[in-house]
């Protein structure tokens, strides 16, 4: 995490040494992501926002209503490059079909950072993400270990939860989890089922796998609207305390699940920095820095022990975020 | 204008329709309970769990809100009308209700009172730009279905709302004499649905109006006053289920029910309701709701891919409309 700001901290102290905020003040970054309706985008603009805030330059935040509408996207990207912005930050929803747009904008001479979800192209300045597999393992490690402290062995059935068919950074997760979940031989994967990213298709999915596994000790759900229907549906079921529920991200129905032990476990990427950095790298990208291709952003493991300790406490709640002094925030 | 003339224009009611089928021939529905009584029998034998009192229960529970939609939708297609905007509508009803809760401070009444007050004008309004301005339903409903959407993701920031009362869950989750109060809940909107539909003046205007509009506006039926009333319902319904989408889930997301006006209109069409209109009810729609939902429970208890699972339910449509089809053509004399 700190290695990240340092970069960006050093990158522009670099170039812009004695340089005022007030410098950037025509300075606009359009900050374009998957899906305007998730907290987890919202935790992206939070980012961006406190970044545009403390280099006093302005952003658009940009981005189609639905994860599944793949040609706004392109269309709003190619918008905002017809536009010539100081830069682009952008999370691709499809590898494939962003490429080409990013390709045009970076000829266009505006840098494009790229967050969350890479594109299949290498015309950027750098890819800032979370390394969704390295999440997808510690959610399989952190089953185990809780299935161990449930039953005290390390032997079950599990299932988990895709919340959308096609998207990268899910495959990723899945891949990472069933991978790691290989290093537990006694645990089983029985079940996997595909949503359409709604809370209340993953409840009903939910309930039926609890339903047809009535010995299923663990659930991975991939994001938190996959998170919200699985918690809705094993706390309905009274199951909190039989079934290890880990899940990615942070809505506020998750970490109340968390809070009630119906969740054991949520895997957490750090949004705000993506867009915190994403601005940063962009400005600095504008101003001739280079960047290495990709930069981790890191995921922690959030759970009922640590939730109200200081690091994770701005993971949750991106207002109570306390940015490191190397950028002078605050 | 006697009543029995327009009596022969309407959908026979259900009990009505048995008998005459004798004569003539069983109706769609029939044929769809048949196939879902079936589909129940089998998954009974080969789905471990499916005769489970929990799982019948959560049957009921997730058919509840589903069938509620498809009740509200029936009222446009018995016009030869579509409302496309349910679904919107229900979340859009979800984020305001929930929002004034949360963020407004109000009571679940309050909210509860307000919420349905702006589905009903919702309604009110589609009813009365396809009925006086002329402008396709289809269209106007279109309009909604986008703008609607559109409205609860710029309300709510696009973010989900919680801190709803615990109350709702539990009334979410309650069960009367161990069956689901949601489920008792879309039953008394079935009956009262059904009761309008067969036993009322009104009821008998929208098949009127649908069989034949001329002939209907011919023998004095106020059809901008009845088109409205059909889509107001659609809207209730409608809001009715985002409402109650909202007790299950204990939270308002604006992205709820995306998409659910299809599978409403899906379950309609395959509970014998027709798009040109002049014939639907409410019982089909149940039973159409009931064997997605079966489907869908079943291709998880089962294991089975959830791609397969939106391949069989396209088959189902694909096949029941031809089935239904076919039927009217020998009827015609055309088999």
């Amino acid at each position: 995490m700190k290695k990240v700001l340092l970069l960006a901290a050093a990158a522009l102290g670099c170039t812009m040494i004695g340089a005022q905020a007030g410098d950037f003040s025509k300075a606009k970054i359009d900050v374009i992501v998957k899906a305007t309706t998730s907290q987890y985008w919202g935790t992206v603009f939070d980012g961006a926002r406190q970044a545009a805030k403390d280099l006093g330059l302005s952003i658009a935040t940009l981005g189609a209503p639905s994860e599944l509408d793949v040609a706004q996207e392109v269309q709003i990207l190619e918008n905002a490059t017809a536009a010539k912005p100081t830069g682009i930050v952008i999370a691709a929803t499809n590898a494939q079909a962003l490429a080409q747009p990013i390709d045009a904008a970076t000829k266009a001479g505006i840098p494009v950072v790229v967050i969350d979800s890479d594109a299949n192209t290498k015309n950027y300045v750098t890819f800032l993400a979370t390394n969704n597999e390295t999440g997808g393992r510690k959610a399989a490690i952190e089953m185990a270990r809780c299935i161990k402290a449930r039953t005290g062995g390390d032997t079950g059935k599990v299932a988990y939860l895709t919340a959308l068919a096609g998207a990268q950074s899910l495959n990723d997760r899945d891949r990472g989890f069933v991978e790691q979940l290989k290093s537990f031989p006694g645990l089983a994967i029985v079940e996997h089922r595909v949503g359409n990213n709604e809370a209340s298709r993953a409840l009903s999915d939910s309930e039926d796998l609890l339903t047809a596994h009535p010995d299923l000790v663990g659930i991975f759900a991939d994001n938190e609207l996959e998170g919200d229907g699985a918690g809705t549906a094993v706390s309905e079921k009274g199951l909190g305390s039989k079934v290890c529920l880990v899940a990615f991200d942070t809505s506020d129905q998750e970490i109340k699940f968390v809070r009630t032990g119906i969740i054991d476990a949520l895997i957490v990427q750090n949004p705000f920095m993506m867009g915190y950095a994403g601005v940063w790298y962009a400005l600095a990208a504008a101003h001739g820095v280079v960047f290495p291709k990709y930069v981790d952003t890191g995921v922690s493991v959030v759970t009922k022990d640590n939730i109200d300790s200081p690091q994770m406490v701005g993971l949750l709640d991106p207002k109570k975020y306390v940015l490191s002094p190397f950028l002078g925030a605050q | 204008m006697s009543e029995g003339a327009l009596g022969k224009a309407q959908e026979p009611t259900v009990g009505v329709s048995i008998l005459e089928g004798v004569r003539h021939r069983l109706p769609l529905e029939t044929y769809v309970l048949g196939l879902t009584v079936l589909v129940w029998v089998l998954l009974a034998i080969f789905a471990k769990y499916f005769w489970t009192a929990g799982n019948i229960t959560d049957i009921l529970r997730q058919v509840s809100i589903d069938a509620i939609l498809a009740f509200g939708s029936l009222f446009p297609i018995i016009l030869a009308g579509i409302d496309l905007s349910v679904g919107s509508v229900a979340g859009l009803s979800g984020v305001i209700f929930s929002m004034l809760i949360a963020d407004a401070g109000q009571g679940v009444l309050v909210a509860l009172v307000v919420t349905v007050i702006i589905g009903l004008i919702i309604g009110m309004v589609n009813g009365w730009a396809s009925a006086r301005l002329g402008i396709p339903p289809f269209i106007v409903t279109l309009a909604g279905l986008q703008g609607y959407r559109g409205l609860a993701l710029l309300l709510s920031g696009g973010l989900t709302i919680s801190g709803m009362p615990g109350g709702l869950q539990k009334f979410a989750l309650s069960s009367v004499l161990h069956v689901p109060s949601l489920f008792l809940l879309m039953l008394a909107f079935g009956v009262a649905a059904h009761f309008l539909l067969a036993y009322t003046r009104t009821g008998r205007y929208m098949y009127a109006i649908g069989s034949n509009i001329e002939s209907a506006r011919r023998v004095g039926i106020k059809v901008t006053l009845v088109v409205i009333v059909a889509y107001a319902l659609a809207s209730l319904y409608a809001t009715v289920s985002g409402l109650l989408l909202v007790a299950r889930l204990s939270m308002g997301a604006p992205t709820a029910a995306t998409g659910s006006e299809l599978a409403a209109i899906a379950a309609a069409v395959v509970g014998g309701a027709s798009l040109f209109g002049g014939r639907g009810t409410i019982l089909g729609c149940f039973i159409g709701a009931l064997l997605f939902t079966t489907i869908g429970n079943g291709a998880n208890l089962l294991g089975i891919n959830s791609f397969w699972q939106m391949v069989i339910e396209g088959l189902l449509i694909a096949f029941v409309v031809y089935f239904d089809n076919l039927q009217k053509r020998r009827q015609a004399g055309l088999g």
